[in-house]
């Protein structure tokens, strides 16, 4: 795997025929769901668990606007009722119990009332029904690979278009040479982990956002519930190229999915076969030996 | 503020605590640090040893051979999952991509690691199972991640593991809902290299025939 | 016994060093204090030249002038470092704790005065050490929080990062060695009569911060150690090649982290009682759920640390825990917020620089607080975990808070400090510039954060460009603001308007307004006897 990919690399650089190819596939993202200009709030939801997501936010939000609202206000009757020229004599109350009460209790009574969606959202977001197909994310720095192992395992890396190579239509920052492809209303099994740091894959409007750790694979899931193109970024500090790892996620009916896939196989088949060359190569030992 | 200054009246003789007193706080206090300090350097074992016994983070569990007379009938999938840290120069992926058992029925998986590099190379793996609330349920029998590797270059090997999932996984009400598990490996680098070592040594006489087996033996891709 | 202190406390009284001895070898606490205080401000000009950077490099999308990222992650590092243990801490735990803990409970000084220089100075060599860091092999580019991986030798080869560490852990020794002398100085050097239960709330703050820097900072010292041999000495602590986990580096990191958090923002609301108290001329309403509710969040924040991790990939019910445990954070802080508010109700306030900024204090933290609550929970965290929303929310609870607490300090304190009052009309502008600043600042990354931007990126999507135009534009003005507090700073020293012993009135009445402004170098050397009624 290790020397595939350099092989792949060597061989994207060289030849720009895999970008062309892809950038058809990315025109034809219709509605993307991306980050739009002066934002305040989430990314429409694209998955159930984002829609659930944004639902309990919004509950949230407006317990969280009412608490600012009434201290906000108290503390304005103070500026006008209680400051020295209103009010030259302070009174001496330094105790009422009941009021005590009552601003424990309440709290309480709120983190309770939150508590139950929060719970609720929790154990939904845990539980995979019975997805149907898999797909592996393997965090590299500082670009992304993805690997079908239900569709006869065949993988490929997914690097950020550089500013440069940007062109017309595609999102500076976000749009990758290669994106994933997921077929609609389909439960998909996230399985991640990652080959060196922590990486973090992350797509707002999905509600995903799961560690990739070394070592260890971490699973999720996700079903899409509208076709488009959704995008995230790398979201755990990774080293120098951080900001430059972003998630593309091309989703497209089933149909679309199964041409894709048999195309895919090919086209990726092609640049696995590359080890085999490698082993007669005398490879530099990259592993540390202490 | 719920003292009266007014009231403060000062004395012309100084009380003070005796010194000895601040020392002996003083050590108490410094016993507190030494204490939470080795707290901090016992975590490692107990956080193991907390993984290995609840299963947490999907550590899974080894285990004997499991009795014949515990096999129910329920199916679960065990999907089988590769990965290589980027520091080891090596190919590995499960032979079969999933396996069906029954319950409490010990089974048997290969995978397929290939030292790619020129040198010998000691591996090791680590392993975990998802859905995480799996890993109590999911016992190893014999395991190729239980032992270091040792790969010459060139060498591919098959290494087997023997599992079963134990049955009490549909008893428990958190995990009935588990339909398949993932097995997954990370292959690196060992810290410990002196066995690829000793290979090494030996590497330098018969060179010739090492070259040899890295052309002979190529992975299937 | 008493005869020797008495002996003891008359050589000192004769021994009154001068010159550069009078800091370098200072024993007195209001010196140290000053030194910390002047540190703080050194480490605030550094802090905020960072931050300064990073939102002039975000001010617009593309690569404005820090091409070399890693260079960006090592400001990013730096900010976070420096502004946590290198300003925050010792203005306000070191600073006034130093300068006032044992005015206020009719102490002579602290309990250990050469332990206390020897903090100073480790915490001073600690900066250089930072600053080393920062300079050599490319920096530190891991974040405060220093996951491994990402910090190992295989990601990280060079010395910068185990400058860092033994940077870490020389502030982590002035911490340790701080705590001690604070918890001794506070349990057997009260008055007579100062009881527990009578101290004023900004010795307990300081009281509650020593225990939990006690019981915080060893965890990290002994996971920085483990880092230290990972990287040099081949041990595998968190290196899953040696059967070690990174996640234990996160646990143990956050176990001592959150904490932290509370050992900053703890001292603040020492200060904010005070000021309030003082300007609303009441006593602190509700004094003793008040000092509880500090001690309740000291401990149950001990509890909650993995909120910081639920993305790691945790077992459901570990969320479920984290969740439900930091949720409760909410009811102590709750009973403090409400305190303030009935402390000033029915007051007769003079709005005063100190008191403008105990307002603002109250008023954002409540606004960071609110948020923390959405943080809290493990299913919404998911949205924001790592975004510019997560920013937002501990930059307002913690940078803004805690600086403002500084400031209000400063303001309320300067008097009895250099025997100066400060300028009220600069004081109330620079109040005014640094709240609109910060809001300016901070605000808009709330939004920044819900539509998805991830934090600690050199460049971002177009599409954020929006809010973080107008954040970097708050950024420039709180720096004004920065400015113009050392104007205000210059002014009052050179000024000729002597500060009484208690310019405040009758609200102040704390023992540290008992003696004349400034200080003299030996206070309450005659122990003052408190006899009044007990806390009600």
């Amino acid at each position: 795997m290790q020397n595939s990919r350099r092989i792949i690399l060597r061989y994207k650089s060289g030849v720009a025929f895999l970008i062309t190819a892809f950038a058809a596939f990315m025109a034809s993202g219709a509605n993307a769901a991306e980050p739009k200009p002066w934002q305040m709030n989430f990314q429409p939801a694209a998955t159930p668990v984002m829609e659930k997501i944004t639902e309990f936010h919004n509950l949230l939000l407006t317990v969280e606007v009412g608490i600012v609202i009434f201290v906000l206000a108290l503390m304005l009757i103070i500026i006008f009722k209680f400051n020295a020229k209103s009010n030259p004599e302070p009174s001496k109350t330094t105790h009422n119990t009941p009021l005590e009460v009552i601003w424990t209790v309440i709290p309480i009574v709120i983190l309770i009332i939150f508590s139950v969606p929060s719970m609720k959202l929790l154990f939904f977001m845990d539980k995979a029904q019975n997805p149907e197909m898999t797909l592996k994310i393997v965090g590299h720095q500082w670009y992304w690979s993805y690997q079908y192992p239900d569709h006869g395992g065949f993988e490929f890396d997914s690097n950020m278009i550089p500013d440069e190579e940007i062109k017309p239509g595609q999102r500076r920052l976000l749009d990758v040479d290669n994106q994933v492809v997921l077929p609609v209303n389909t439960e998909v099994r996230l399985l991640m982990t990652s080959e060196d740091v922590i990486h973090n894959w992350a797509i707002p409007a999905f509600g995903v956002k799961l560690d990739t750790v070394p070592g260890r694979t971490n699973e999720t899931w996700v079903k899409v519930t509208k076709p488009g193109t959704y995008y995230g970024q790398c979201s755990e500090l990774c080293g120098v190229n951080h900001g430059f790892m972003p998630v593309a996620v091309k989703v497209v009916s089933k149909d679309e999915f199964k041409q894709w896939v048999a195309k895919a196989k090919k086209e990726f088949a092609k640049v696995k076969a590359a080890p085999v060359k490698v082993v007669e190569m005398n490879t530099p030992v990259q592993a540390k030996v202490r | 503020m719920t003292k009266q200054p007014d009231k403060i009246k000062r004395r012309t003789t100084v009380t003070r605590e005796p010194k000895t007193r601040n020392g002996v706080t003083a050590v108490i206090l410094f016993g507190l640090v030494a204490g939470m300090t080795g707290l901090a350097f016992a975590s490692d074992p107990l956080y193991r040893i907390f993984c290995k016994v609840t299963g947490y983070g999907g550590t899974t569990q080894v285990a004997e051979a499991p009795a014949k007379s515990k096999i129910v009938d329920q199916m679960v999938t065990v999907r089988f999952d590769a990965n290589v840290n980027k520091l080891l120069p090596w190919q590995f992926k499960p032979v079969q991509n999933t396996i069906k058992v029954r319950l409490g029925e010990q089974a048997i998986a290969f995978y397929e690691a290939t030292n790619v590099s020129d040198k010998p190379i000691v591996g090791t793996a680590t392993f975990n199972v998802a859905p995480f609330k799996a890993g109590e349920y999911f016992n190893k029998i014999e395991c190729f991640c239980f032992t270091e590797q040792v790969l010459k270059p060139g060498q591919m090997v098959q290494m087997p593991v023997t599992f079963y999932v134990d049955q009490s996984i549909i008893k428990d009400r958190n995990t009935v809902d588990v339909k398949s598990i993932t097995l997954s490996y990370t292959f690196f680098a060992s810290d410990d290299q002196s066995e690829a070592e000793k290979l090494q040594t030996t590497q330098f006489i018969t060179d010739e025939k090492d070259t040899i087996i890295s052309r002979e033996v190529v992975p299937k891709g | 016994m008493s005869d020797t202190a008495h002996a003891d406390a008359h050589d000192r009284h004769d021994h009154r060093p001068t010159g550069w001895r009078r800091w370098v070898y200072s024993t007195n606490h209001k010196d140290i204090g000053t030194m910390y205080i002047v540190m703080a401000m050194i480490g605030a000009i550094v802090g905020t030249a960072t931050s300064v950077a990073i939102r002039l490099e975000l001010h617009e999308p593309g690569i404005q002038f820090i091409s070399d990222f890693q260079f960006y992650n090592v400001l990013v590092t730096a900010h976070g470092f420096i502004m946590v243990f290198f300003v925050v801490m010792p203005a306000l735990i070191a600073g006034f704790g130093n300068w006032f803990i044992p005015l206020m409970i009719g102490a002579p000084d602290m309990a250990f005065p050469r332990m206390n220089n020897i903090s100073f100075w480790l915490l001073a060599a600690a900066l250089v050490m930072l600053v080393i860091a920062g300079l050599i092999d490319g920096g530190p580019g891991t974040g405060w929080t220093v996951y491994p991986p990402l910090s190992n030798a295989d990601y990280h080869p060079g010395m910068a990062v185990d400058f860092g560490i033994l940077s870490l852990h020389l502030a982590g020794a002035s911490s340790i060695l701080g705590a001690i002398n604070f918890i001794t100085t506070i349990v057997n050097m009260r008055a007579p009569g100062m009881t527990f239960h009578r101290m004023p709330l900004f010795v307990w703050a300081e009281f509650v911060t020593a225990v939990l820097l006690l019981l915080a900072i060893p965890v990290l010292a002994g996971a920085l150690t483990m880092l230290l041999t990972d990287r040099n000495f081949g041990t595998t602590f968190f290196s899953p090649a040696g059967g070690g986990d990174p996640l234990l580096w996160q646990h143990l990191f956050w176990f001592f982290g959150h904490p932290e958090v509370y050992i900053i923002i703890i001292p603040a609301f020492g200060v904010i009682s005070q000021i309030v108290s003082t300007f609303a001329k009441k006593p602190v309403f509700g004094y003793l759920g008040m000092a509880y509710a500090m001690a309740a969040i000291g401990v149950v924040g001990f509890v909650v640390w993995a909120h910081h991790m639920y993305t790691v990939g945790f077992n459901v019910e570990t969320r479920a825990y984290f969740t439900l445990a930091t949720m409760v954070i909410a009811v102590p802080t709750g009973v403090k917020v409400f305190s303030w508010l009935a402390t000033m109700w029915g007051g007769s306030i003079k709005f005063d620089t100190p008191m403008l900024y105990a307002m603002g204090f109250i008023f954002l933290f409540v606004v960071g607080g609110v948020t923390g609550v959405t943080l809290a929970n493990a299913g919404s965290d998911i949205a924001f975990h790592d975004t510019y929303f997560v920013v937002a929310h501990f930059h307002y609870v913690l940078s803004v808070a805690a600086i403002f607490a500084m400031y209000g300090g400063f303001y309320y304190w300067i008097g009895k400090m250099s025997g100066k009052q400060y300028p009220e009309g600069l004081g109330r502008l620079q109040f005014w510039v640094s709240f609109v600043g910060v809001n300016i600042l901070f605000f808009p990354q709330h939004f920044a954060g819900m539509a998805g931007m991830p934090r600690r990126i050199p460049d971002f999507p177009d599409a954020y460009a929006g809010w973080n135009m107008i954040s970097s534009w708050g950024a420039y003005i709180t720096v004004v603001g920065a400015i113009l507090f050392f104007v205000v700073l210059w002014k009052t020293l050179k000024s000729e308007n002597a500060a009484e012993a208690n310019p405040w009135g009758v609200g102040a009445d704390t023992l540290e307004w008992t003696v004349e402004s400034p200080a003299p170098f030996h206070t309450h050397e005659q122990t003052p006897s408190i006899s009044t009624q007990p806390a009600e």
